[in-house]
């Protein structure tokens, strides 16, 4: 039980819905915790989010290393345009790329 | 010159004190809502180096942050009460495949603040380490 991410399961998907608002150094262990049950299509969604610094961009980069350790997709949904300047400047984006709600439709 | 101050443990849950404290000021500053977001993460950054690595989490230890505005420049200086630091990293960090086989998932602070402000500078000595960030106002584009 994580009373920051909210688990959505569908098929081979998974949707973790952020609940914090802030990314950041308070938030992050419990983030970071759900990398252990990734499935092979993982999907951040960010829609509630307003703020993501370092130590929240550490915790997010746990499920890009146990991706590609599965060999898992992960993608990033409803990113701000300020979160996916972040992105882009750390090249996050090149790891996690961002997908659109309407693309998960096929795998309900 | 207008000025504030504020004193906060070295707990990274009063960092987000700063941050909701540098986003009123940035308004009252009359950034656009990007250049906000912008400072919020700047000074965000900045507090998380000074409790982390300045004051290495010793949370009697302070990190006081200064915001002063002075015309068309926003200044804010943070310091540590820590024992200094020899050097700062403030070269492109970005992710690539080597620093995720590494585990090297951190050290982007540094990075971020020098691409989010117009000009910054470190001062440090034995008595801790202050970061001096400077933002300017300027023409927003539509």
């Amino acid at each position: 039980m994580n009373d920051i991410i909210r688990r959505e399961e569908f098929g081979d998907v998974a949707i973790l819905h952020i609940t914090s608002t802030s990314v950041d150094a308070i938030s992050a262990a419990a983030i970071a915790t759900e990398n252990e049950q990734m499935r092979p299509i993982t999907v951040l969604d960010f829609n509630e989010v307003s703020f993501i610094n370092s130590a929240g961009i550490s915790a997010l980069l746990k499920f890009v290393v146990s991706a590609r350790k599965s060999g898992y997709k992960l993608f990033a949904m409803h990113v701000s345009p300020h979160h996916q300047k972040i992105f882009k400047m750390v090249e996050m984006s090149r790891f996690m790329p961002t997908i659109e709600e309407r693309d998960l439709a096929e795998y309900r | 010159m207008q000025r504030v101050e504020l004193s906060i443990p070295s707990h990274p849950i009063f960092e987000r004190v700063v941050r909701a404290s540098a986003a009123e000021v940035g308004v009252a500053f009359g950034f656009s809502d990007e250049r906000v977001e912008d400072l919020k993460l700047a000074i965000s950054e900045a507090v998380s180096n000074a409790i982390d690595h300045g004051n290495r989490g010793e949370v009697t230890k302070l990190v006081a942050v200064v915001f002063e505005i002075d015309g068309e420049k926003l200044e804010i200086r943070i310091s540590d009460q820590g024992s200094g630091m020899e050097r700062h990293d403030v070269s492109r960090h970005v992710i690539d495949e080597q620093s995720l086989e590494t585990g090297q998932l951190r050290g982007f602070g540094m990075y971020l603040i020098s691409e989010l402000v117009d000009d910054y500078e470190v001062s440090s000595s034995q008595k801790g380490t202050m970061l001096t960030l400077r933002l300017y106002r300027r023409q927003e584009q539509p």
